[in-house]
């Protein structure tokens, strides 16, 4: 056998034997990491608007899904809102409840981020960043804290505290959330969902 | 080259031929992941799985390779158990999958693993390419765990998530950035080159 034929045999099998491999173990965790996704939204749920029971898709559209949080007797708790936008260094990907009139954010909680290891990457920690998303008032748009105070006390109701020495993620946080708010908002006045399930409240 | 033990092969790998300490190979995921102990630790497992599973398979198969497509079969065995891994740790362990983020596809063109193919798995017998890709692994995994928790004891006070300094700590948030990295490798190759002249000389002077 010529060399070349040789090559050509030996490369071509060495890629079918391997794309074989490749695909079953690709089939054998497609499911799971499917479902590893989805089990993610649903914690995120419910750990958002707390006392779901069941949720349901009311809305869609690109980074921006809009989730009803109901209780066992189909009593709207509140919408869970999943939202993304650019971080410091990647996309941010968070998700955080909201009560059935607007004006309170029970908490938030982050998805999915790429931020620097250690500084940025602490929005994901609720002592130092998401303790401070608890029980905003979501009427007007939220601000930003800064410097980083040490107590929860000297922040306003519409406040976040800053993370030391990640300013900027915590300002992202703070944009993606300020401007699905707005999106939020307009949406409801424009009657596109709301007019499910009894409020609880 | 002379014959070496089983026990010379394993052992080599873990201090004599280290691969981050002795030969450079493989810094940028050293660097990159070391940043918390559970992270080196991952990435150190993952790479060992990749290293000791495609070192068995080039050790095997070495004489249908011809020569000229050697590197080109290598990558596609390595590329193959990489996102074998990858696809693994995102079924099972999503955190540390995620906490790795793209370094772990990068395992591809670490060097360690297709430098021990080339120099290692395709002159040797399987048996002994598993006993140095077993070496190898440990001793990518010792590096690792000593860069990862000198840089979280220094840069967050902690050590696999648990306190260790005092309220009296203030973590040096340098450490965990990509500085940290550089300046805790550079150090530790010094003390490395520093251990290898002090033995060295040793050995000389018991000779004469």
């Amino acid at each position: 056998m010529s060399l070349s034929s040789r090559m050509i045999i030996v490369l071509t099998s060495v890629g079918i034997i391997s794309g074989g491999f490749l695909a079953s173990v690709g089939h054998l965790t497609k499911n799971r990491i499917a479902l590893n996704k989805q089990m993610q939204i649903e914690e995120a749920i419910i750990s958002v608007v707390p006392g779901t029971s069941s949720s349901q898709k009311l809305y869609e559209e690109k980074d921006f899904i809009i989730y009803a949080g109901k209780d066992n007797n189909g009593n709207l708790l509140g919408y869970a809102i999943y939202t993304s936008g650019t971080g410091f260094q990647d996309k941010i990907e968070l998700m955080y409840g909201i009560n059935p009139s607007l004006t309170i954010i029970n908490c938030l909680t982050i998805l999915e981020q790429k931020e620097t290891p250690g500084l940025g990457a602490k929005i994901t920690d609720k002592e130092s960043f998401l303790k401070y998303w608890e029980n905003r008032d979501s009427s007007g748009s939220l601000s930003l804290h800064k410097p980083a105070s040490s107590s929860i006390e000297e922040l306003s109701q519409a406040e976040i505290n800053t993370i030391t020495g990640a300013t900027i993620s915590s300002e992202k946080v703070l944009q993606i959330v300020n401007l699905s708010l707005e999106q939020l908002k307009s949406l409801k006045k424009d009657g596109k969902f709301g007019s499910e399930g009894k409020d609880a409240s | 080259m002379p014959a070496k033990s089983i026990a010379q092969e394993y052992i080599k790998g873990l201090w004599k031929e280290n691969p981050v300490f002795r030969q450079l190979l493989g810094l940028c995921p050293t660097l990159a992941v070391t940043n918390a102990v559970i992270n080196g630790i991952a990435m150190g497992l993952a790479t060992s799985f990749v290293l000791i599973f495609s070192s068995i398979v080039v050790a095997s198969i070495k004489k249908l390779i011809p020569s000229q497509v050697r590197i080109a079969c290598y990558i596609v065995i390595i590329a193959t158990f990489v996102t074998m891994a990858d696809r693994f740790l995102q079924a099972f362990f999503p955190p540390i999958s995620k906490s790795l983020g793209p370094y772990l596809p990068l395992i591809v063109v670490n060097c360690i693993i297709l430098g021990r193919q080339e120099a290692f798995s395709s002159k040797n017998s399987v048996g002994r390419s598993l006993i140095d890709a077993l070496g190898m692994s440990t001793g990518f995994i010792i590096a690792l765990l000593i860069l990862s928790s000198i840089r979280e004891i220094l840069g967050a006070g902690t050590f696999l998530g648990h306190q260790v300094m005092g309220a009296w700590f203030k973590p040096w948030i340098i450490m965990i950035l990509p500085p940290g990295a550089f300046m805790t490798l550079g150090i530790l190759l010094a003390l490395a080159l520093f251990i290898e002249s002090k033995t060295k000389k040793k050995t000389v002077k018991r000779t004469v």
